[in-house]
């Protein structure tokens, strides 16, 4: 049974993002028009926009939430060439249920449009990374994870090529070091891989990239790592000209010295061009089971693997809420936003 | 599928699953192979309920489009009771001695009732000969085996004095069953006499003891096990594996489960031929026929799956036990078995209060449940304290202490958002995190030196050893102790505890100004409560903070005048308090 509700985001220009937070309980839209709007589901399910403010001097590229044990917070990326981090005020709620947000710090280190920020996986404490289209990476840390006024630049990564999105590994397990795959835009197929994956080594303490994905060579709108189950590989959903899915097996490290650089075993295990244009975004459910991705062609495609590991198209969303065709619902929560600024959320339960 | 429906298949059925992973872990042999029929049957119980309640709910609803998706869900339950009678007889309720037709009559009677019910329609008739469907009750009951019922039917025909019939009713009245004699003869033995009964029908047909009467030679035929006449009885069987189970009981009662396939595929065949296309129901059975396991069960996800993963889920599982899957590990890491459970655990998991089973399922999935625990906890929104306890119950229930330190953490920065900072407090104590008790705390401590009261005193006295986790919650319930004993009277012990407070530095360096203007009545007071040593660590104290105030190169804070006033009188005070400790003590009692 696919459940859509479609509301209007009252945004007065193209929405960029959607992020459900932790809970999918509240939700965080950001547009061209400079603001950021800050949903909450009530008991009721319906939504209702609890705050609103201009965050930026530019269109607001993406937005994304902390994990609720540092409190309410949210990060916001613009072309303004800053990034910003949000905290929503502690006290009595207004009447009218709006709060407020207050912003607690910029991060004005890129020189260029900021196109993507992601807070860090939680076990590895407050951080966050930002990505420009100065090519650079940049990793912050919040020094003192109750004042978030205090966030100090740890990294900066070089990737040699101008930066569209980027994910970090949501990996559980501590054996695995930190992660990022970053994406780029760059149209030029000279510059050969559009994926590059980096490495934390905790010998050297530096970022090092341990693989580019050979195959990506068109430019990438969003990637994004699945969340690992217990799984001894990763996942790694690609948008671009098509949806691609590769699967990274960390095969050990190859001892080099002091620093042993993590070599992996990677190929794609599927290649998608049903939305038979551009891939633009991508949203993994709680499990890593199903993938969601949205195209050109206006439409959503929900994909999953079965037992043997065969990845297939199980549903397909028209943009304006209808289904297209039928073949298996699983639990999943998609948000999608199209260029009329109207906001769907579709919930695929299980009947 | 329904919701209240829904949550009773999900419910009963966990309870028969749980019971049945205790079983396999405790019972071996014959007597887990009971076990295991005992749960089919009781799985199988269960969905005739939720069935009977479907078809109750479908006739008293009102809404058109409602009924018809009623009537769609007990079509599939249907279908599943179908497969899972058949599997059961096949894989699972598997007889010594290998036989299986009177457990396939059984089910076919179960499943196909049109035979019965216009046998009691013919009963309840006047005159039941001339009832028009007369014949094709008696057809459908002998397809079925139902001997006796034919037998009764027989006798309420007019002409059933004739010869003819009296010996159909001979005949019918001689046919060994398999039920009768299966304790007593061996397979072989009944085979023998079984053939003979046959024979005997044989001979009275082409002796033509019938020709008067069409019907019955039919009826004769069929007893032979005539292969023509099966087609034309296809219609009575409505199935081909109606069919399938008819022939079987005319032409070869002791037939063994590897060799039904032989005949299954000429059966289909007569269904095929004459224009009837085979759906994915079929296709399931003759997969189980062919003992082809994995293909029914592939086929029934994509099929049956349709919404929900309860059938293969439970299914598999059960067939996994009885030894008939394959156990070894997909690519994805881990069995079949586990994949469905998971899928079906995670179906489960966005209802507002089936959660609680899924995570249940998830305990037996050996490989990969936890995680998935841990996945779905970490993101459960933390609604109200009730649903924050049961978690943390749950992960308690399974060490899970990471994530019983995360939701504490979570539930204390809610309560503090909504300003509940005694929540707060004793949620951030509970996840052990010492930062944030740490910081709690200070507001508190800056409220009492604003306001001079104390909010949250039963927590505080309350803590017991939970206190040492931070100093500055230590500082907190030891000041709160210290107003305690000032207030009931006992000086002596709160100016000790008051000095010990200072030296022992727990205190925040902002609140000494507040302690010491508590020490001042203690000082003023016409007693000598602080001795002369006593006096002189205070004073070193006032020093130090003197000292370190005045080193603050920051003019926002340096002292106020008012604030140097106050250290002055402190000063003040503390000199008046030495001379008087000091003339006290250096004085003589008198007696």
């Amino acid at each position: 049974m696919l459940a859509t509700k479609a509301f209007p985001a009252a945004h007065e220009d193209l929405i960029h993002d959607i992020e459900y937070d932790f809970h999918g309980r509240r939700m965080a839209t950001c547009s061209s028009d400079h603001t950021v709007k800050v949903w909450d589901c009530d008991e009721n399910d319906q939504w209702q926009c609890t705050a609103s403010w201009k965050a930026h001097n530019g269109s607001v590229w993406r937005v994304t939430w902390a994990h609720p044990e540092f409190g309410q917070v949210i990060a916001t990326c613009s072309f303004d060439r800053t990034a910003a981090i949000w905290e929503e005020l502690v006290g009595d709620q207004a009447k009218d249920g709006k709060t407020q947000w207050v912003r607690k710090t910029s991060l004005v280190d890129s020189r260029t449009s900021v196109t993507d920020v992601k807070f860090g996986p939680r076990h590895l404490g407050l951080q966050l990374a930002t990505c420009s289209a100065d090519c650079i990476v940049r990793i912050y840390e919040a020094q003192n994870v109750l004042n978030l006024s205090q966030w100090s630049l740890q990294y900066e990564i070089q990737c040699g090529i101008t930066c569209s999105c980027l994910s970090w590994n949501p990996s559980l397990s501590r054996m695995h070091p930190m992660m990022i795959a970053v994406g780029s835009d760059d149209p030029s197929p000279g510059t050969g891989g559009k994926v590059h994956i980096y490495e934390y080594s905790e010998n050297s303490r530096k970022w090092k990239r341990v693989e580019i994905i050979p195959v990506s060579t068109e430019p990438v709108h969003d990637l994004a790592f699945a969340p690992n189950v217990g799984r001894s590989y990763h996942t790694l959903a690609v948008a671009s000209k098509d949806l691609s899915i590769f699967s990274i097996k960390p095969l050990g490290k190859e001892s080099l010295g002091s620093g042993g650089i993590s070599k992996f075993e990677m190929h794609r295990v599927a290649e998608f061009s049903d939305h038979e244009s551009q891939v633009w975004r991508l949203s993994w459910n709680v499990l890593g089971t199903v993938l969601s991705s949205s195209g050109d062609d206006g439409r959503v495609r929900l994909w999953k693997a079965n037992y043997a590991g065969k990845w297939k198209c199980i549903q397909v969303i028209n943009g304006n809420g209808q289904k297209m065709s039928t073949a298996k619902d699983s639990k999943i929560v998609t948000v999608t936003s199209s260029n009329n600024q109207i906001q769907r959320i579709y919930e695929v339960k299980p009947v | 599928m329904h919701t209240s429906i829904t949550r009773k298949l999900v419910n009963e059925t966990h309870n028969v699953f749980v019971m049945l992973q205790g079983q396999v872990a405790s019972s071996t042999g014959s007597n887990l192979q009971s076990q295991m029929v005992m749960s089919s049957k009781q799985y199988r119980a269960i969905l005739k309920a939720c069935s009977m309640d479907l078809m109750h709910m479908a006739e008293t609803c009102e809404d058109e489009g409602e009924r018809e998706s009623f009537e769609d869900q007990i079509q599939i339950f249907e279908m599943i009771q179908l497969i899972w009678g058949f599997c059961q007889i096949l894989f699972i309720e598997v007889t010594p001695d290998g036989l299986l037709l009177n457990q396939l009559l059984d089910w076919i009677k179960w499943h196909f009732t049109d035979g019965k019910r216009l046998a009691v329609d013919i009963l309840h008739d006047e005159i039941p000969a001339e009832h028009p469907a007369y014949w094709e009750a008696i057809f459908r009951l002998l397809l079925q085996g139902e001997v006796d019922s034919v037998r009764k039917l027989l006798s309420l025909n007019t002409s059933n004095q004739n010869e003819a019939f009296l010996s159909v009713d001979e005949l019918l009245r001689k046919m060994p069953q398999w039920a009768h004699y299966h304790h007593a003869l061996s397979a072989a033995e009944f085979d023998m006499k079984w053939r003979h009964w046959r024979d005997e029908c044989q001979r009275r047909l082409e002796e033509g003891h019938y020709v008067a009467f069409p019907n019955l030679e039919t009826l004769v035929m069929v007893l032979c096990g005539d292969e023509n006449v099966f087609a034309e009885m296809k219609d009575m069987c409505g199935s081909w594996y109606h069919l399938l189970v008819s022939k079987m009981l005319y032409q070869n009662p002791t037939v063994r489960a590897p060799d039904l396939h032989h005949y299954a595929e000429a059966c289909m065949e007569e269904f095929t031929l004459s224009g009837t296309r085979m759906g994915e129901l079929d296709n399931i059975l003759l997969a189980a026929i062919q003992f082809d396991i994995h293909q029914v069960i592939k086929d029934s996800s994509a099929f049956l799956s349709t919404g929900s993963w309860w059938f293969v889920s439970h299914f598999t599982d059960l067939l996994h036990h009885c030894g008939q899957l394959d156990t070894q590990n997909l690519a994805y890491g881990s069995n079949l078995r586990e994949f469905l459970l998971l899928e079906y655990a995670s179906s489960l998991m966005s209802h507002k209060s089936l959660w609680q089973v899924g995570i249940d399922y998830l305990d037996y999935c050996s490989v990969f449940g936890r995680t998935y625990i841990t996945q779905f906890i970490n993101h459960m929104s933390l609604d109200n304290e009730k649903k924050a306890h049961k978690l943390l119950h749950i992960c308690e229930e399974r060490n899970m202490q990471e994530e019983v330190q995360t939701i504490c953490k979570v539930m204390g920065m809610k309560s503090l958002r909504r300003g509940k900072l005694g929540a707060a407090l004793s949620w951030f104590l509970r996840s052990r995190d010492v930062t944030a008790t740490s910081k709690l705390t200070e507001r508190l401590i800056m409220e009492y030196s604003k306001t001079g009261q104390f909010e949250y005193t039963d927590i505080l006295d309350n803590l017991g050893p939970a206190m040492f986790l931070s100093n500055r919650l230590t500082f907190l319930v030891k000041y709160r102790e210290f107003h305690k004993l000032y207030e009931s009277g006992e000086t002596n012990k709160a100016a000790s505890l008051l000095l010990s407070l200072l030296e022992a530095r727990l205190a925040p360096r902002t609140f000494w100004i507040t302690l010491f203007k508590d020490a001042t009545p203690l000082l003023e007071s016409k007693e000598v409560i602080f001795n002369s040593g006593q006096t002189y660590v205070l004073m070193h104290c006032l020093e130090e903070l003197r000292h370190e105030l005045d080193a603050k190169t920051d003019i926002s804070q340096k002292l106020t005048d008012m604030e140097k006033d106050k250290l002055d009188l402190l000063q003040l005070c503390l000199t008046r308090n030495l001379s008087k400790a000091i003339k006290a003590e250096g004085t003589v009692k008198t007696s």
